[in-house]
């Protein structure tokens, strides 16, 4: 509640007529706000504090004597995508406006988007660069920061290699700065960049496109306006995606659509849905096979497009018939007769769809989850049509185009990885000789290999160097862009940070990685734009790019990511090279031709056709898109091209494909959005094709499976002379000695592709999707208990996977989990953590914004009543989480409620500031503290990593709660 | 003449807040007041419902009824508005307004009650039409402007609705018939003494 | 109209801002801006402009009662 409750109760008892049979009562989670809960000597100190930079941050009511500008931007918030219009006079953003001309969002927000003015603004934002001296910030000019940390760097570089500095980016760059970034990254000559797509969906990326072709959502947030089923399972778009409810409940509605949410806590999304199903946390495998069970058992399954489509879906059979009902049950808690009902409904009440988001992927089992969500949905033949599809929906503003363009340790830009042949690809891109590209790094042994994951690099400072497959540990650490309270583990990730001889922070905020360490020199903050005062694109988690225009020039002294990049190539002396072919104004490279420069390169994802010119027009006629199709209305200038030209959008700006809303759609041409799976494992395994039978997408001349584009295949078709001779030629330059090899996606000409597509024919092939993905551990997703499980009756059934070494470190797994046995009765409780609507990530940003920050002013762990009353826990009191590692614990308020199961308690993961019942308001630079702090969820969450991504277990662990 | 109303569509009710940070942004209401929020009833619960809630602009306002100074007033277009000039801060219109919807400054340092604040519909106040003047005291002027309030156009979900109050009743009729299930036009009865007829 | 006057009123306005910046406490206890603010004033408006009606189904307006259809 927002007013003081003994008045919300003074209102209610009148208001309780009006509710119109809704019955009234129940503690919410607003209820333990304080009207105006701030004090404390750090707040009071920052009255004085002083704006005495360049440019004022200034804000305030339209003065309608004088002109406005209406400038559109992009939400940087979660990957929805909503347009943000703005309303500026003289240089100032004076007001927001809804949007009602974009298709995705309708004029709508939520919290957050409704209240980004705020950020620009910008009182707590970062205003000067600082350096940490002997304990105390100190402001210097951005000249001397980037001569100290150059300096620094340098030295690293030399004593202990390029490796050792670790590079984190964001998931709130546009495309061009996460482009640049791992420009950037390759030429200082490591591999070690990653961002925060590691922490959300490093497992849906890695794990579906290890199916189908493509790890990314399938449909889009509109499309959800043509289910008649969606589960959303692992996921709390209420809170998490607002705007996504828009088009579910209007699906919901109109086609009278079951809504069936599966998830261990009965969320706000649950709350609008026909059939809630609560599971154990961390079983989500068993449900997705008990659910297979009954639709095998009952011929449910979509055998037509299972024969066509699917490669090795009897293997799939063999592990299903394991999860008969009564062990579904003893494992996950679900009834049969509940779970047989939802089988049926996703089987049969098609279209289906699955969403899903954190809750399925940060897992240690994430990879797998994803991949059997995957398989039931083609094994109901929901996929490549309208309402159906995964739907996975990705985090924060760009997380989707900042992992596809290689914000990863895995690989280059658009998922070319890190072989020879990828670097040779992008150093042709990039005009620069592949000689002088090893030397950059340590080795070419090392520069094939993937850096460490953001969710160990503290790891990689602390473990024995032996330990670590690398020339040294890791000694700096340069974040941009990423919060400190996001990853697992956190009282080793501040050992870690002790122990750092550098840390940069360059950020609007200056993140809790500034006040959560102990560190008194060496440490430095630079500030840096939000993406309103910044051009480029940004992709939605449906694929659309769209392009944001700068709102308002960069406040105080801050710098956007691309200048930031540049004065640092400008230092490390390859600026020359690294911006060979981008336009750079003074030290500001210019975003359109960093896009332009994209464009020639990332062929393999069809991030070729978004011109700036295309995505700009895009903007301009927002009102011409279908809200449902989002195609351009015929006669307009965009007429049949999807909105923001989702991605594969083949080819060159110029052949003008449409991009595609929906991937692995058979029922278009290729040349109008259609496709089909690609062949990316080969053309057989074991005497069965991997290549499709019988399917192809509309108007294809080959009317059976094929395999990728090469010169090669392109000559047996007898198609090689369509290319012109200039097409052929550039083939030879990048085919040399064997042009045979060159294929579509390493070819600069795009030849191979416009002689495809002109026959009908996706370049990437048409294969069939695997149910087995041989090359992964678990072939066919099998259960496992979480490390950490209170269920230590079936680790025997289900243990972790075996230890090993994955990214360059050692990755325990089974040794851990063995812990469980004597740690689950004295800490009973699951602890899981995600998302409220009015924060995000780690929360500093919105924690600042005091709009958002008045309605959650308290970090809060939910506990279900049955477990609050054995505890003595009053609701609104303070407690201590205890978790199972490091001895850590954090202080909090009990929300009680049964939104959690009994043995389940849950924590949100914006909070920071607070240490194990520590206020470190002090710790900040002043006047930049956020307006509220809390314990960060992180400090009790503990080891467990995916096999494949490395990505973190925040899910599911275990704790203990105690009053405090 | 068109009459203007708020409808809450509470099925479609997310409890996002962005009606609260709406109004926050568009007026500039500074912390601890509040001129909308979301309630939500039976929290974490099966049936969990959540509503916004804000001034309704009542039919024969109640508010206007116990004003000792007389300082209500409703517009032609049926919204309720109130002269801060005249507002002694009695606190007698929080205690009539059946939605909570009058919000007090405090001023001081014994508890004293500051002029009364509530949503204006983003329709101002008794200062001249979209002057710094008006902003100052009441906020913005959407209507004026052609506009309808921030809250509702900025709604995620398309639950809260503003505008003339049959316009917006034939859309949530339009819902009610496609979707087969509603749970009236909340809070109409108290504020409008009518309900939406499905 | 009362250039002067409006002036001044931003300014304050702008003061008080900053002053609501400072936090919570300080804010509520200053109740600023739209709340509270003792603006120097213009000539307010007449009776019969008080109450005069300005909503106008303007395409602003027509395009929010759309996008609340399906």
């Amino acid at each position: 509640m927002l007013i003081k409750r003994s008045e919300g109760k003074a209102a209610r008892q009148r208001l309780s007529s009006t509710y119109q049979g809704l019955s009234a009562g129940g503690m919410d989670r607003r209820s333990f706000l304080r009207q105006a809960g701030l004090g404390g000597a750090g707040l009071a100190a920052l009255g004085s504090f002083g704006l005495t930079t360049a440019r004022p941050a200034a804000a305030g009511p339209t003065n309608f004597s004088q002109p406005i500008q209406r400038i559109k931007n992009i939400c940087t918030h979660c990957s929805v995508g909503c347009t943000v219009v703005a309303e500026v006079q003289n240089g100032v953003w004076v007001g927001q406006e809804p949007a009602f001309e974009s298709p995705i969002n309708r004029g709508t927000h939520c919290a957050k988007g409704a209240s980004v003015r705020e950020l620009v603004h910008g009182d707590r934002r970062l205003k000067y660069p600082m350096k940490l001296v002997d304990g105390q910030w100190q402001r210097v000019s951005w000249e001397q920061a980037i001569e100290e940390i150059g300096d620094k760097l340098l030295e690293i570089r030399q004593k202990s290699g390029p490796d050792s500095v670790y590079w984190l980016g964001s998931a709130k760059f546009s495309n061009e700065g996460a482009y640049l970034m791992r420009k950037f990254a390759a030429f200082w000559g490591s591999n070690t960049i990653d961002h925060q797509a590691r922490i959300c969906h490093s497992t849906t990326v890695a794990g579906v496109s290890n199916v189908m072709g493509y790890g990314a959502q399938t449909n889009s947030y509109n499309d959800t306006r043509n289910a008649r089923t969606m589960i959303i399972m692992g996921g709390n778009p209420a809170e998490a995606h607002p705007i996504s409810m828009q088009h579910m409940l209007a699906g919901k509605e109109q086609n009278r659509a079951n809504v069936i949410v599966i998830d261990p806590r009965f969320t706000r999304t649950a709350a609008h849905a026909t059939e809630y199903v609560r599971i154990r946390p961390g079983t989500d495998i068993p449900i997705i096979w008990g659910m297979l069970w009954h639709i095998f058992e009952n011929g449910w399954e979509d055998k037509e497009f299972i024969a066509q489509r699917v490669f090795g879906m009897d293997d799939v059979r063999k592990e299903v018939a394991k999860w008969n009902p009564r062990e579904v049950e003893r494992v996950t808690g679900v009834p049969e007769a509940q779970l047989k009902k939802v089988a049926q409904i996703f089987a049969t009440q098609k279209p289906a769809t699955l969403i899903w988001c954190m809750g399925a992927t940060q897992k240690t089992v994430g990879t797998a989850n994803v991949r059997a969500f995957t398989i039931l949905l083609l094994a109901t033949g929901n996929m490549g049509r309208p309402g159906t599809g995964a739907n996975i929906y990705r985090g924060h503003t760009n997380v989707q185009g900042a992992t596809d363009f290689g914000l990863d340790v895995t690989t280059l830009p658009a998922y070319y990885g890190l072989d020879e042949a990828a670097w040779r690809h992008w150093c042709r891109v990039w005009d620069v000789p592949y000689e002088w590209m090893v030397q950059r790094f340590a080795s070419k042994a090392l520069m094939e290999t993937p850096g460490i994951p953001t969710t160990r690099w503290f790891d990689a400072v602390l473990l024995p160097k032996d330990q670590l497959s690398q020339p040294d540990t890791v000694k700096a650490f340069i974040a941009i862009g990423h919060g400190g309270n996001t990853v697992s583990r956190m009282p080793e990730a501040i050992k870690g940070m002790d122990a750092l001889e550098l840390l940069v922070v360059a950020d609007p905020h200056p993140t809790n990685l500034s006040s959560m360490s102990n560190r008194r020199d060496n440490t430095y903050l630079l500030p840096i734009s939000t993406q309103f005062e910044c051009d480029g694109s940004r992709t939605a988690s449906n694929r659309s790019l769209q392009w944001g225009s700068k709102i308002v020039d960069p406040i105080f002294e801050c710098k956007n990511d691309y200048e930031l990049l540049y004065l640092l190539a400008r230092k490390f002396g390859f600026a020359q090279e690294m911006f060979k072919s981008i336009e750079v104004k003074g030290t500001q490279p210019v975003a359109e031709s960093i896009t332009r420069e994209f464009n020639r390169g990332a062929i393999s994802t069809g991030y070729s056709g978004q011109s700036p010119e295309r995505l700009k027009l895009h903007m301009q006629r927002q009102e011409d898109f279908d809200l449902v199709t989002l195609r351009g209305r015929p006669g307009s200038p965009v007429e049949g091209e999807v909105y923001g030209l989702p991605w594969p959008c083949w080819g060159t700006p110029e052949m003008k494909h449409p991009g595609t809303h929906i991937l692995y759609n058979t029922n278009l041409h290729v040349k109008e959005g259609g496709g089909c799976f690609r062949a990316r494992w080969g053309v057989e395994r074991e005497g069965k094709t991997l290549l499709a039978e019988r399917s192809y997408s509309k108007g294809s001349e080959l009317t059976d499976g094929y395999p990728e584009f090469t010169v090669a295949v392109l000559k047996r078709l007898g198609w090689y002379d369509e290319l012109t001779a200039q097409e052929k030629e550039i083939i030879a330059r990048v085919g040399g000695d064997n042009p045979d090899r060159v294929s579509w996606s390493t070819d600069l000409s795009f030849g191979i592709i416009r002689v495809a597509l002109e026959h009908g024919c996706q370049p990437s092939g048409n294969g069939k999707a695997r149910a087995n993905a041989w090359n992964l551990p678990d072939p066919v997703p099998v259960h496992r208990e979480p490390i950490y499980t209170p269920r230590t009756d079936l680790i025997a059934d289900y243990p972790a996977i075996d230890d090993r070494r994955t990214f360059r470190l050692p990755h325990l797994a089974k040794s851990v989990q063995a812990r469980s046995y004597s740690l689950a009765t004295s800490f009973p409780i699951v602890l899981t953590s995600g998302r409220l609507v009015e924060y995000e990530g780690g929360g500093e940003e919105t924690r600042s914004n005091r709009w958002l920050a008045e309605l959650q002013q308290d970090m809060f762990v939910e506990i279900n009543p049955a477990d609050a009353e054995a505890r003595g826990i009053k609701p609104g009191q303070m407690v201590w989480v205890d978790g199972v590692e490091n001895s850590a614990k954090v202080r909090v308020k009990a929300l009680v409620t049964d939104r959690v199961a009994k043995g389940v308690a849950f924590m949100p993961f914006h909070f920071g500031g607070w240490y194990q019942g520590e206020d470190r308001r002090g710790y900040y630079p002043p006047g930049t503290d956020p307006i509220v702090l809390g314990e960060s969820v992180n400090t009790v969450t503990t080891y467990g990593y995916d096999p494949v991504t490395a990505m973190q277990e925040t899910k599911v662990t275990l704790c203990q709660i105690r009053g405090a | 003449m068109a009459r203007m109303k708020f409808l809450c569509d509470s099925d479609r009710c997310i409890e996002c807040n962005a009606c609260v940070t709406a109004c926050k942004n568009e007026n500039e209401v500074p912390w601890g007041i509040n001129r909308r929020r979301v309630v939500t009833i039976n929290d974490g619960k099966a049936g969990e419902r959540s509503i916004s809630m804000a001034c309704m602009h009542c039919t024969d306002a109640p508010c206007a009824a116990v004003c000792p100074v007389s300082c209500f007033y409703t517009t032609a277009d049926a919204i309720v508005l109130h002269d801060k000039d005249l507002c002694i801060g009695c606190g007698y219109c929080f205690y009539a307004c059946p939605f909570g919807a009058p919000q007090y400054p405090k001023v001081g340092n014994f508890g004293g009650r500051g002029k009364m604040d509530k949503c204006t519909y983003c329709a101002g106040g008794p200062q001249q039409d979209n002057t710094a003047a008006e902003y100052a005291q009441y906020g913005a002027n959407r209507i004026a402007e052609g506009k309808l309030p921030l809250c509702a156009e900025m709604c995620s979900t398309r639950s809260l609705m503003a505008g003339d109050g049959d316009i917006i009743a034939s859309i949530y009729k339009e819902r009610v018939q496609k979707r087969g299930y509603g749970s009236g036009a909340w809070g109409w009865r108290t504020a409008y003494r009518e309900t939406v007829d499905v | 109209m009362h250039d002067g006057n409006e002036n001044k009123v931003a300014e304050r306005r702008g003061f008080l801002k900053t002053l609501g910046l400072a936090g919570g406490a300080a804010a509520a206890a200053a109740a600023p801006a739209a709340a509270q603010a003792q603006a120097p004033r213009p000539r307010k408006e007449t009776e019969v402009e008080k109450v005069a009606a300005r909503y106008r189904e303007t395409d602003h307006v027509k395009a929010f009662y759309r996008t609340n259809r399906y």
